[in-house]
């Protein structure tokens, strides 16, 4: 047993003290909220400086209420649009002049508001050198309609404030009932569910991965040798597979504990400043639980199954060929995603989050989702829990062979003669 | 005498498949020997380590080691250098050594007092802080002795111990070996080196297709093949070899001509018809036929058997 800790401990401290440890550690959390950062920004908004436009009111009735509606602030507080200047009945050739001054960068855009528009019968132009900016637009559009639309009732006689307040939309808000009570839903859980389970698909490959290549280390470089003159063939994979787990769960102990500091810190600047809300993705305790549950049982599946391939090959291109049928496992319950995502309840979900290959990642997602009834979690546990040890037996067997044998990749029928051997 | 024996190999035998590795393999090997384990590539040597290591398991038959049954712990008893060399290459040379005396049983304190002092005997002190894969052939070899030997196993099993190994060196780790045999450590010598193997053991076995062919006490064999074989330096035609009926093989080796009479041939005549036909002879002497002979013989006997 005491040999068993060494082995563990050799593979686990060599491994954290890698540059590529520190490095993926560091650069994952760094990704992550860089994307959503930058998402966040993008999406917001998108024009970093006020635009210099002129509007062409052919009709003359138009132009002070669209003006009006043009209100937009930008970021740094300065507004969107700068109104250089009003053209009410515009003499012919003016639209030319326009054109010449957007070309020569006196202007940013001109704004063409066609006489027959109250009638409905014409749209409104917007003349720019970049009309990809699907923001402007679309506020041009609201305050052109706007005013539009005031006019149209102005001239039926309705009062406008009064039009706003009858045709007001009601809000539907979503609330996601549980067992602890209710919860607003505003796509977190969506996003926590998705967040979870991308989270254990690239953690199961790149530690499975990592423990393949950690057997076919010592197989390559002959360490193995002298390693199964020195002690017993399963506590070298057992050793192996769990020091590879550890070096995981500390990642994941580093990552939750920063950005547990990263969501108090920002919640607390976000009270100070008065920003509004912060964003934080509230992770349950069961949630996190699961995660960490569900990630280590299907982490000792896939890394047994990975030291299996790692131990019957001799080579990186025939590892890269003889990985492909687990790690397609891994990919399937990506790809069965929708399924659950549609209706996490129904029984194509319920029975492809019992298959145990799936279960890891399924499951998660349907716990996060909606929480399914215990005995469900309890029957997938189950049947994970068996076949995760007879796995790590299997591959016990084949690794306790396999890691002395070097040339050719066996066949299945090789394969199954090689658990057979005493 | 049973007491005597380090390691008794008693009717082993070991199959993959349907390829019979060793066949009713027997040795004894003396406490506080040298023990040359020969034969042709693939004749099972590795495999008959390997059961010796407890790496495999015989499929019939039973290994003793110091008088009794192979069992977990006396892997903590041996010690093995691997003909392929495995260390972990991006680890530094004094951890990775830790860590396989670890492995051999002994603890952290005591681990890293041996390991310094081999690395200091081994003038590899200056290199304990250096990844293994700066380290150059020869000196990781040295390392790997080490961890073969940092233990002190009663018994040790080296396999091509001298390879890549400067004379320098060789001489080092040779005159190690002969320190741990005078210390009362029983050494499994493999290799196809037939004359460090003469200068070397004191017994050998010789198996050939997972069966042994010879062995025995390495004096007593030689004797029993009788001093059959002439060492002859000379000038002049070599025709005078040329007769089938005295001269079972010829072995040039440049300077120095070996040749091996038949059974009962008298090495005078030989002389003789060197002399009639001119022949300046420097040297002519009667010896005990070269270890590597008797492999070859022996092997290519019953291959053609």
């Amino acid at each position: 047993m005491h040999k068993f800790w060494l082995v563990m401990k050799r593979e686990y401290v060599t491994r954290v003290r890698t540059k590529g440890f520190i490095f993926s550690t560091i650069i994952v959390p760094v990704l992550t909220v860089g994307i959503l950062v930058l998402q966040i920004v993008t999406a917001t908004r998108q024009a970093g400086r006020t635009l210099n436009i002129a509007v062409l009111d052919e009709d003359g009735s138009l132009a002070d209420s669209v003006i009006k509606g043009l209100d937009g602030k930008l970021n740094n507080g300065q507004p969107e649009f700068h109104i250089v200047q009003t053209l009410e009945r515009p003499p012919a050739g003016t639209e030319e002049n326009l054109r010449t001054q957007v070309l020569n960068g006196q202007l940013d855009a001109f704004l063409v508001l066609p006489a027959k528009i109250t009638g409905g019968k014409d749209s409104a132009e917007y003349h720019t050198r970049n009309p990809g900016e699907v923001t402007i637009s679309s506020e041009l559009s609201h305050a052109v309609s706007d005013a539009v639309i005031a006019q149209r009732l102005h001239a039926r006689g309705v009062d406008v404030r009064d039009v706003a307040q009858v045709v007001e939309e009601v809000d539907l808000k979503v609330i996601k009932v549980g067992t602890h009570g209710e919860t607003e839903e505003k796509g977190q859980t969506i996003v926590i569910g998705i967040v979870v389970a991308m989270l254990l698909y690239t953690t199961l490959i790149i530690y499975g991965v990592a423990t393949m290549r950690a057997v076919m280390e010592e197989k390559t470089t002959r360490v193995i040798e002298i390693l199964v003159a020195s002690t017993r063939p399963f506590y070298l994979l057992a050793g192996k597979i769990l020091g590879v787990a550890a070096v995981g769960l500390t990642q994941y102990a580093i990552w939750v504990t920063v950005g547990a500091l990263v969501t108090v810190y920002g919640a607390a600047m976000a009270s100070i400043v008065h920003a509004g809300a912060f964003p934080a993705l509230h992770l349950s305790g069961l949630m996190l639980g699961s995660t960490l549950i569900f990630f280590f049982a299907g982490y000792l599946l896939y890394a047994s199954l990975y030291a299996a391939v790692g131990a019957m090959v001799s080579s990186d291109q025939e590892a890269q060929q003889a990985q492909m049928p687990v790690t397609m496992l891994v990919v399937a319950a990506v790809v069965l995603f929708n399924i659950i995502l549609r209706d996490p309840n129904s029984p194509t979900s319920v029975a492809l989050s019992m298959v145990p290959f799936f279960a890891p990642i399924l499951m998660l997602l349907r716990i996060a989702l909606q929480t399914p009834p215990l005995w469900q979690i309890a029957l997938c546990l189950a049947i994970l829990g068996l076949t995760t040890a007879g796995l790590v037996l299997l591959a016990a067997r084949i690794y306790r062979v396999g890691i002395l044998m070097y040339g050719k990749r066996p066949s299945l029928a090789e394969l199954a003669k090689w658990v057979k051997y005493t | 005498m049973e007491k005597d024996t380090a390691v008794n190999v008693t009717g082993v035998t070991k199959r993959f498949d349907e390829v019979l590795a060793v066949n009713n393999l027997s040795l004894r090997i003396n406490a506080g020997s040298v023990f040359g384990l020969l034969g042709p590539n693939g004749a099972g040597k590795t495999t008959t380590l390997r059961m010796i290591l407890r790496i495999m398991v015989p499929d019939e038959g039973s290994i003793e080691m110091l008088g009794r049954p192979l069992t977990e712990s006396s892997q903590d008893r041996i010690g093995y250098l691997p003909e392929e060399r495995g260390l972990y290459t991006r680890m530094k040379v004094r951890e990775v050594l830790l860590f396989l005396a670890g492995l051999k049983g002994l603890d952290d304190h005591e681990a890293g007092r041996r390991v310094d002092e081999w690395l200091e005997r081994l003038e590899l002190n200056q290199w304990a802080a250096s990844k293994v894969i700066d380290l150059s052939k020869g000196m990781q070899q040295k390392v790997q002795f080490i961890a073969a030997v940092v233990h002190r196993p009663p018994v040790l099993i080296l396999d091509e111990p001298f390879t890549a190994l400067d004379p320098v060196n060789a001489g080092i780790i040779k005159d190690i070996m002969l320190d741990l045999r005078q210390k009362g450590t029983t050494i499994i010598l493999s290799t196809h080196r037939m004359e460090q193997v003469e200068m070397m053991c004191d017994s050998i076995c010789l198996i050939n297709k997972g069966e042994s062919v010879l062995d025995g006490e390495l004096a007593a064999i030689k004797r029993s093949y009788g001093k059959n074989t002439v060492r002859l330096e000379y000038e002049g035609d070599a025709g005078f070899l040329d007769q089938p009926e005295l001269v079972a093989a010829v072995n040039h080796f440049g300077a120095v001509t070996e040749v091996r009479l038949r059974p009962n041939a008298d090495a005078q005549e030989l002389l003789k018809a060197a002399v009639v036909r001119g022949v300046r002879i420097n040297r002519f002497e009667l010896v005990e036929p070269p270890l590597n002979d008797i492999f070859i013989q022996k092997v290519a006997g019953v291959a053609h058997a």
